[in-house]
C-alpha cells in the first residue's frame, strides 16, 4: 500500500516538475499556471548555482529562525527540514491568514559530493545561503602539460 | 568603422534601460485588537532599506524589492529578484502618526494603531 502510495506521489511530483518547466516559460511569477498539481506544498523555494569549487543552495525561508532550521548533509544528499510555530500574537482577532505555520522538509541530490565538514549556513532577511565546497575527489584540477 | 561605432552607442543606452522585476504578491497575515490592526507580510531577502510603506488616501501599500547578488551558474532557480507589491484599503481610523514597521527573518510587521477617537469606549450609566 505504502508503495503504491509512493508511486502517486512520484507521478505527482513529475507533474509538478512538468508544471514548473510550463511556468517558467510564461514569466508570471510566483504564480501558478492553471490548474494545480501537486500537494499543497509548504516547502521553500530554492535556488541552485554552481561555482567551480562549491555549490550555493538559497531557500526562502522567511519567519524562520536560527534554531528552526535543520540541515543534513551526507555525501552528495542534502535535506533541509524546519519547522515555522504560528506567530499570531496574542488577544487579536484574526481577519487573514496566508502565511502558513508548519513544518517542511526538502531534500536534494547534489551533482557531485560535498564536503560536508566545510559546509556553511547562513541565515540573513530570510534567506538561508548554504555554501558547500565540493569534495577534494571531485574538485576540477589544474593539469599541468609537461 | 561607422557600423562598429553605432554598435557602441546602442549599448550605452540599454545601460539606462532597466531590467523588468516580476512583481509578487507577498503573503500575509492581518490580525486586529482593539488598539491596533497588524499585518504581517512575508518578504524573504528584502533589506530594510528597499521597503516602502505608504499610506495614502486610505490605501495602504506596500512594496519590497528584492536583489540578489549571485554568483556562480545557476543550475536550477526556483525564484529570482522580485518586487512583492500589495495594497489594502485601511479605515480612516488609523492614527497614521503612529504606525510602526519592523524587518526581521524576511518578515515585515506593520503596527497601524486606531486613533483615540475611534475606539471603542465604554458607556457608564448614571443612577439618578
Amino acid at each position: 500500500m505504502f508503495t503504491r502510495l509512493s508511486d502517486i506521489d512520484r507521478l505527482f511530483r513529475t507533474m509538478s516538475l512538468f508544471q514548473k518547466r510550463l511556468d517558467n516559460l510564461y514569466s508570471d511569477y510566483g504564480k501558478s499556471s492553471g490548474y494545480k498539481w501537486e500537494f499543497e506544498q509548504t516547502s521553500p523555494r530554492t535556488n541552485l548555482y554552481e561555482n567551480g569549487d562549491s555549490f550555493e543552495i538559497r531557500a526562502e525561508v522567511s519567519g524562520f529562525a536560527k534554531e528552526d532550521l535543520n540541515i543534513k548533509i551526507q555525501g552528495n544528499y542534502l535535506e533541509i527540514s524546519g519547522s515555522r510555530e504560528s506567530d499570531a500574537p496574542e488577544g487579536y482577532r484574526t481577519h487573514k491568514i496566508e502565511r502558513e505555520a508548519g513544518s517542511f522538509s526538502r531534500s536534494f541530490t547534489l551533482p557531485a559530493d560535498v564536503d560536508s565538514s566545510k559546509v556553511e549556513a547562513t541565515l540573513k532577511d530570510g534567506i538561508l545561503y548554504l555554501i558547500l565546497p565540493k569534495h577534494e575527489a571531485v574538485k576540477p584540477k589544474k593539469i599541468s602539460i609537461s | 568603422m561607422e557600423k562598429t561605432q553605432e554598435i557602441a552607442k546602442k549599448e550605452e543606452k540599454n545601460i539606462e534601460k532597466t531590467h523588468g522585476l516580476y512583481e509578487a504578491i507577498p503573503a500575509v497575515d492581518i490580525y486586529e485588537n482593539e488598539d491596533e490592526i497588524l499585518l504581517y507580510a512575508d518578504m524573504p531577502g528584502v533589506v530594510k532599506n528597499d521597503i516602502s510603506v505608504n499610506i495614502d488616501n486610505g490605501t495602504l501599500s506596500v512594496s519590497g524589492i528584492r536583489k540578489l547578488v549571485t554568483k556562480g551558474a545557476a543550475t536550477d532557480t526556483e525564484f529570482t529578484d522580485v518586487e512583492y507589491a500589495r495594497s489594502f484599503s485601511v479605515p480612516q481610523a488609523i492614527d497614521i502618526e503612529r504606525v510602526e514597521a519592523e524587518l526581521k527573518n524576511g518578515v515585515l510587521r506593520l503596527h497601524l494603531p486606531k486613533s483615540e477617537a475611534s475606539k471603542p469606549r465604554q458607556v457608564e450609566i448614571k443612577t439618578s
